[in-house]
């Protein structure tokens, strides 16, 4: 019993130390500018879960990076190390708002399934090259998904900097999205909308087929063991090609939630790093539907706080930016190894 | 360099113990190598010499016991530690660095630094120069180590360790991969360093080199010292009697005779590369029919690995074709050869015949999660899963918890046990086995016998791949010989003996 429950401890220990470390430097940093620590702290607490208003602040927070963690969870899970949601996201956020200002007569559901649908599939092709490049002729995904990274940004910005550009803009932004596109809101008058509930479901959904489904269970053989799954007859580039698909198809879809839900609209910088974000968020989840859900409340909460600490006192927001930092290099550091070998 | 005459043991062991849960690799072993001799460890796979070779090279830690150096105990931290004591060893495998050259490799970590910091290249070659002078070799230092002969790569890790100052060396099975010609060579070699006053541990199976370099010999069997003797005071058969045990001699599966008919598996002209791209394998032709067992003998690296992958549809072949009952297998997946009815026991039971993170159960079951017992419209039916899992294991009379425990639970014996019931209860035509029972205790050996002569008689075919040849000689009913990656002999089981198929093993012919 004990030895079968140590592991879980571990990886419990494991999971939450990253961000007691974050919580460490942030501290030493902040009491080295002169704040007092647990103070700054206690108010992000309360700005990021104090009433419903500001849980509700932090859930749409959390929804771009429930997509972008799930879309980076389904990849490492099968062990693909895909780098490249951030790209999935500016496209399928373009996509999504092209299709929200063109089509103001369509029913809304017709052209926020169109929207979504769309995002999707541009962001699943976007991924397919780096998948079959790394099945076919083991190219480094990294590498490449990395790379397409500048280039959806650089494509989205040309767009919005000139066709799609709004009329009378000075600034590099789409029209806003017509009404029949938008996600309805949750919780009027806060931001909360339809797309963390559509977020959450998948990422639950993930966790039934990672665990319930034989393509769950394919992934896992091909992530944890490729030359084991070959040798059954389990065919890994498939898996792989598949895998980095759907993973960017989620990235995507991340976007057009972001898009048709919060902006409505497309604008230059469109995403603050939520594909990033995600990457840290499966790592620190360890890939499980669950760890993904926690991990992207606690980093919505994060920024979120961080917004509304900066306006009520001078505390500046980079601290949320440092946090964040420090809880990705540990999140990659792999603690829970420590306590598994010290036990 | 030299140790002070005055010491007894350069390097030894003390009643030193090493257990891995309940197995005892090393049972209060003691061990005295005096300095300036050649030491040769014998002893059978799985007796417990490289757990000992690991521990006196501060890779691994003994539980009880210590290591003694210059005759007194010590507690080595590290191979660092023990490099600094001037103990150093060269793995089976190559410590190399393939685009260096070798000089760059040979000078690697010590790197003589000149003027600004920079590496003082001539001093490097004066250096590499004298130590090749000094093992007889011509050696090409600028040679890429990928480019260079095996023999070369090999005598570069000796040079390593004399140029770091080691004064001794282990040597864990050099010769393994050497041929005949560059056996001696490097035998001549040892003998030399050995004459310079260094002191040499020799870790081998092979008894005719043992006994031809040797001053003392230490026989290891099953985790313990068995008998220490020297060359002069022994032969051939007292070590070979040593190392093996008063064990009864090993159950014999009955051989059958050649069964008729058309093959079932046919390979033609095949040929295969291995991973860096060199010739393995071929052109070989090989027929397997259904109720016979084809076993193939052949020093590591001659093209075995290959011919395995090959059958089992795991690489595809540089050339040739490959058939199962007619079916033309010619590039297909691994899933089609397995679908065709192909099933494979791996050499490498920890990264090919199992997931050790996994369950139990996916363990048993992976591969054939798409099957309607296991799953239903694409969700997997958990509870069959599990029932399936445990009447296979059953039937393996292997002790375990749960099968959802990993399979890194099970001791490395029953994991193979697990391995070879998933594959056979795949209801294969064709098993293709590799080393089925290295590192497998001689209870575990022959029930692992049992299942494959079993799956023989009832009509299946056999491709059997040994480094023991005990057990291909136990086990099959015909014997092919690989030398150089093309078949040098075949035998019946009847012609075959272990002498006879040494020498095809070595590209020599059977003795008339």
């Amino acid at each position: 019993m004990m030895r079968a429950l140590r592991p879980r401890v571990a990886d419990g220990l494991g999971a939450a130390a990253p961000f007691v470390f974050a919580l460490a430097i942030g501290a030493v940093v902040l009491f080295a500018a002169g704040f007092e620590p647990l103070s700054v702290y206690r108010l992000m607490i309360e700005e990021g879960f104090g009433g419903e208003r500001r849980i509700a602040a932090t859930l749409t927070a959390s929804t771009p990076l429930l997509l972008t963690g799930l879309a980076a969870a389904i990849a490492f899970r099968s062990g693909v190390f895909n780098v490249g949601a951030e790209g999935c996201f500016y496209l399928g956020g373009l996509t999504a708002a092209v299709i929200g200002f063109s089509a103001p007569s369509w029913p809304s559901a017709l052209v926020l399934g169109a929207g979504l649908g769309a995002a999707a599939l541009i962001g699943g092709l976007w991924l397919l090259g780096p998948g079959l490049l790394r099945a076919r002729l083991g190219v480094d995904e990294v590498v490449t998904t990395l790379m397409l990274n500048f280039i959806a940004v650089g494509i989205t910005s040309w767009l919005v900097n000139g066709p799609l550009l709004a009329r009378g803009s000075a600034n590099s932004a789409t029209p806003a999205i017509a009404l029949n596109a938008t996600l309805p809101r949750l919780l009027p008058p806060t931001t909360l909308h339809l797309g963390f509930a559509i977020s959450l479901a998948l990422v639950i959904a993930y966790g039934v087929w990672g665990r319930f489904t034989v393509g769950g269970f394919r992934s896992r053989l091909v992530g944890t063991n490729p030359r084991f799954a070959r040798a059954v007859g389990i065919e890994p580039e498939r898996v792989l090609v598949a895998t980095m698909v759907v993973s960017g198809a989620v990235g995507g879809l991340a976007g057009a939630i972001h898009a048709l839900g919060l902006v409505h609209r497309f604008v230059g910088g469109f995403s603050p790093g939520y594909g990033f974000t995600g990457i840290a968020i499966a790592l620190l989840a360890r890939n499980s539907a669950l760890g993904v859900i926690v991990a992207s409340i606690l980093f919505g909460a994060l920024s979120s706080a961080g917004a509304s600490i900066q306006l009520f006192s001078n505390v500046p927001i980079e601290i949320v930016q440092i946090l964040q930092g420090a809880v990705m290099v540990f999140a990659t550091a792999k603690l829970g190894r420590l306590w598994r070998r010290a036990g | 360099m030299t140790p002070a005459p005055a010491v007894a043991v350069r390097i030894g062991a003390r009643a030193l113990t090493r257990r891995y849960g309940a197995l005892v690799a090393n049972d209060a072993i003691d061990l005295s190598v005096a300095p300036g001799t050649i030491h040769s460890i014998v002893g059978g796979n799985g007796a417990g010499k490289s757990t000992l070779m690991r521990i006196l090279q501060g890779v691994d830690f003994p539980d009880a016991g210590t290591v003694v150096l210059n005759d007194e105990p010590v507690r080595l931290s590290g191979p660092a530690d023990a490099f600094a004591r001037g103990v150093g060893m060269v793995h089976q495998e190559f410590m190399l660095a393939p685009p260096l050259s070798l000089l760059e490799n040979l000078i690697l970590a010590r790197e003589p630094v000149g003027a600004a910091g920079l590496i003082d290249w001539r001093k490097a070659e004066e250096e590499a120069g004298n130590l090749a002078a000094l093992a007889g070799a011509a050696i090409d230092w600028r040679l890429k180590a990928a480019d260079a002969p095996i023999h070369v790569r090999q005598i570069l890790e000796i040079l390593r360790l004399l140029y770091r100052g080691a004064d001794v060396l282990i040597l864990d099975e050099p010769t393994a991969v050497l041929a005949p010609a560059q056996i001696v060579e490097l035998l001549k070699l040892m003998g030399k360093l050995r004459d310079e006053g260094r002191t040499i541990l020799f870790i081998s199976h092979k008894l005719d080199e043992v006994m031809k370099c040797s001053d003392a010999i230490t026989v290891m069997r099953a985790g313990r010292v068995v008998a220490r003797t020297t060359a002069s005071d022994t032969n051939v058969d007292a070590l070979a009697r040593a190392m093996v045990g008063d064990h009864a001699p090993a159950l014999l599966i009955e051989s059958r005779e050649r069964p008729s008919g058309t093959p079932l598996f046919s390979a033609r002209a095949l040929a295969a590369r291995d991973p860096l791209g060199f010739e393995r394998l071929g052109p070989v032709d090989l027929d397997i029919r259904a109720g016979e067992i084809v076993g193939v003998a052949a020093v590591g690296g001659n093209g075995q690995d290959e011919l395995v992958a090959c059958a089992a549809g795991i690489l595809a072949p540089a050339a040739g074709s490959i058939r199962l009952g007619g079916e033309d297998l010619a590039g297909a997946s691994t899933a089609r050869f397995r679908a065709a009815g192909v099933g494979y026991v791996s050499a490498d039971r920890a990264h090919e015949g199992l997931c050790l993170t996994a369950s139990l159960a996916d363990n048993f079951i992976a591969g054939r999660e798409r099957d309607t017992a296991f799953s239903r419209l694409g969700f997997l039916r958990p509870a069959n899963i599990r029932a399936a899992a445990a009447r296979g294991l059953a039937g393996l009379s292997v002790r375990y918890g749960s099968v959802d425990d990993p399979a890194s639970s099970l001791s490395g014996g029953n994991q193979q046990r697990l391995a070879i019931a998933r594959e056979l209860s795949r209801a294969p035509r064709l098993l293709v086995v590799s080393q089925p029972t290295r590192g497998v205790d001689i209870a575990g050996t022959a029930f692992i016998h049992n299942l494959i002569a079993d799956f023989r008689d009832r009509g299946g075919a056999v491709l059997l791949v040994s480094e023991s040849l005990d057990e291909l000689l136990a086990l099959s009913d015909r014997i092919l010989c690989l030398f150089n990656g093309r078949i040098s002999g075949e035998l019946s089981r009847s012609e075959a003996g272990v002498e006879t198929v040494g020498r095809l093993m070595l590209g020599r012919r059977a003795a008339a």
